[in-house]
């Protein structure tokens, strides 16, 4: 009961916030901006495919800073205590942040993916095999950016300090998202389209865990 | 027999090597307004805290209508109202709607709510500002946000850490009197403070705690009772009237301070009867035709008594 409600309560909250506005906004518009400045330089390649990679990556980027300084900053504002005197699980206070973020992100790639369809269908570069490229990217987008939120959370749990939370986001949370892809360059045999979201349940999982247990350990 | 509300029983917590309560023991009877005092790290948040159920790793026992509280705490989320000290609210709510997520999480019924939540703003004053964003607020509002969503599910137990601080003149008087008549209808309240008047005001009993440790328990009367200070008489004559003189001259007074032109201090030795002392003295002022405006048995103040037990470190 408390986890579907703070859910929807902090999905509200992001859905205004103006990180998402630039995701579900200025993403998209940026997908349109990079065709329509140098459209020769992606000759062959599905727009839909190049807005995959950039979403999955700023945008994965941007979520992990919003999460770890929005969870730093009501940490030291002390937010969660009038929570926690409820009988609210902890566990449910990081995970309805991690679902609504990330929920926000796919939303923000659905548009995007939408625009670079539309576009390659209007420019008529539906290559043969154009749909099967855009959901192994997109596949490995969500992957990917479903272990960013998750290396967000961390730092907002583990660091006291804004400034420091929004940087280990930015260097070290898609750095080690892209992690799930490395693989699949040496082991030719993997296939990304199932490699990646196996690996990025397992290090989603495993990096919420160990989120709700430094959590549960922290003193308010 | 009054019923105890809330017990504790040789209470002790440590932050590593620091020790911040060290056998904390008082109760605390149904109804009664309980103020808790001390200096800065005293410990007061801490003892707070752990009877709401933040903090859960401490030595010793406490009891809640006596039922001895452990980890699994479910029914006593809904007994207890917590105030936090500064605690903050995601500011991108409206009252309206952090006010429906705390009664929800607290277990009101969303048809009651609505309802609950603008008695409850009534009560603490902001009717008007029900729909507007928390961000806009001001710090005296965020205090009456705080104390209202302690209030929400009608709790027995209201715990307040400092809830009067930040307050102007005004929204105290009201707080005092908001939280004077919950204890009148049966709530029982624990609140710490450092505005000693606000404590005396409206403490039924006062505890004080000074390096995790409780120094004194009682009320304010009792307490000033308790502490054996000299009883001075202060005495205040007409403007260009000459002061009592010679007065050291008895041998129960140990000192005579003169303040003031008009103005002073007699200090009486430690277990003077005032009652022997008091007609020599006015006699003395009579032979001396001394224009006596004003003459009173200063008691020491809950602030002598506070300054006494914590070594004269005021917040």
């Amino acid at each position: 009961m408390s986890l579907r409600l703070l859910f929807f309560d902090e999905l509200k909250g992001y859905a205004k916030s103006k990180v998402m506005i630039v995701l579900w906004i200025g993403l998209p518009l940026l997908a349109l901006l990079i065709q329509f400045i140098n459209p020769g330089e992606y000759e062959g390649m599905p727009v839909s495919f190049l807005v995959s990679l950039v979403v999955s990556s700023i945008g994965g980027t941007l979520s992990a800073i919003m999460l770890s300084t929005s969870i730093v900053s009501e940490k030291n504002r002390h937010v969660y205590e009038l929570f926690l005197i409820r009988p609210v699980r902890r566990s449910s206070l990081i995970l309805a942040k991690y679902l609504a973020v990330y929920l926000c992100l796919v939303i923000a790639v659905s548009i995007s993916l939408s625009v670079g369809l539309i576009i390659d269908s209007i420019r008529g570069d539906l290559v043969e095999n154009f749909l099967k490229v855009t959901i192994e990217s997109l596949i490995i987008g969500i992957s990917s950016m479903s272990i960013t939120c998750s290396i967000g959370i961390f730092f907002g749990v583990l660091v006291s300090s804004v400034p420091v939370a929004a940087i280990l986001s930015v260097y070290l949370g898609s750095q080690l998202s892209s992690l799930i892809l490395l693989p699949t360059f040496f082991i030719e045999a993997l296939n990304p389209v199932i490699f990646a979201p196996s690996l990025g349940i397992l290090l989603t999982s495993t990096i919420l865990s160990i989120n709700i247990i430094l959590f549960n350990r922290h003193q308010f | 027999m009054t019923e105890n509300c809330i017990e504790f029983v040789n209470v002790s917590k440590s932050y590593k090597d620091l020790l911040a309560l060290d056998e904390v023991s008082f109760k605390i009877q149904k109804g009664d307004i309980f103020g808790y005092i001390g200096p800065n790290g005293a410990g007061k948040t801490t003892t707070l805290k752990i009877l709401v159920g933040l903090i859960q790793d401490f030595k010793g026992d406490v009891i809640v209508f006596g039922k001895k509280i452990t980890a699994k705490r479910k029914d006593l989320y809904n007994l207890i109202g917590y105030h936090p000290q500064d605690a903050g609210f995601q500011e991108w709510r409206t009252i309206d709607h952090a006010y429906k997520t705390y009664g929800l999480l607290s277990g009101l019924r969303s048809d009651h709510l609505e309802n609950r939540i603008q008695e409850v703003l009534d009560l603490i004053g902001l009717s008007d500002k029900r729909f507007k964003k928390i961000i806009h607020l001001s710090g005296g509002m965020f205090q009456k946000l705080r104390l209202g969503q302690a209030l929400l599910h009608n709790p027995e137990i209201l715990v307040l850490d400092e809830p009067l601080s930040g307050l102007d003149p005004a929204s105290r008087y009201q707080f005092k009197k908001v939280i004077k008549s919950l204890a009148e209808e049966g709530v029982t309240v624990l609140f710490s403070s450092h505005i000693l008047n606000d404590v005396q005001d409206i403490a039924d009993n006062i505890g004080i705690l000074n390096e995790g440790r409780i120094m004194q328990i009682g009320t304010p009367e009792e307490l000033r009772d308790s502490f054996q200070v000299k009883n001075i008489i202060e005495i205040i004559v007409a403007k260009n009237s000459d002061l009592c003189k010679n007065l050291e001259q008895f041998e129960n007074i140990e000192n005579v301070e003169n303040i003031e032109d008009n103005k002073q201090l007699v200090y009486l030795k430690p277990d003077v009867d005032v009652d022997l002392i008091i007609p020599q003295i006015l006699k003395r002022l009579d032979e001396q035709k001394c224009k006596i405006r004003s003459f009173s048995l200063v008691k020491p103040s809950l602030e002598d008594v506070y300054l006494n037990y914590v070594g004269g470190d005021m917040k």
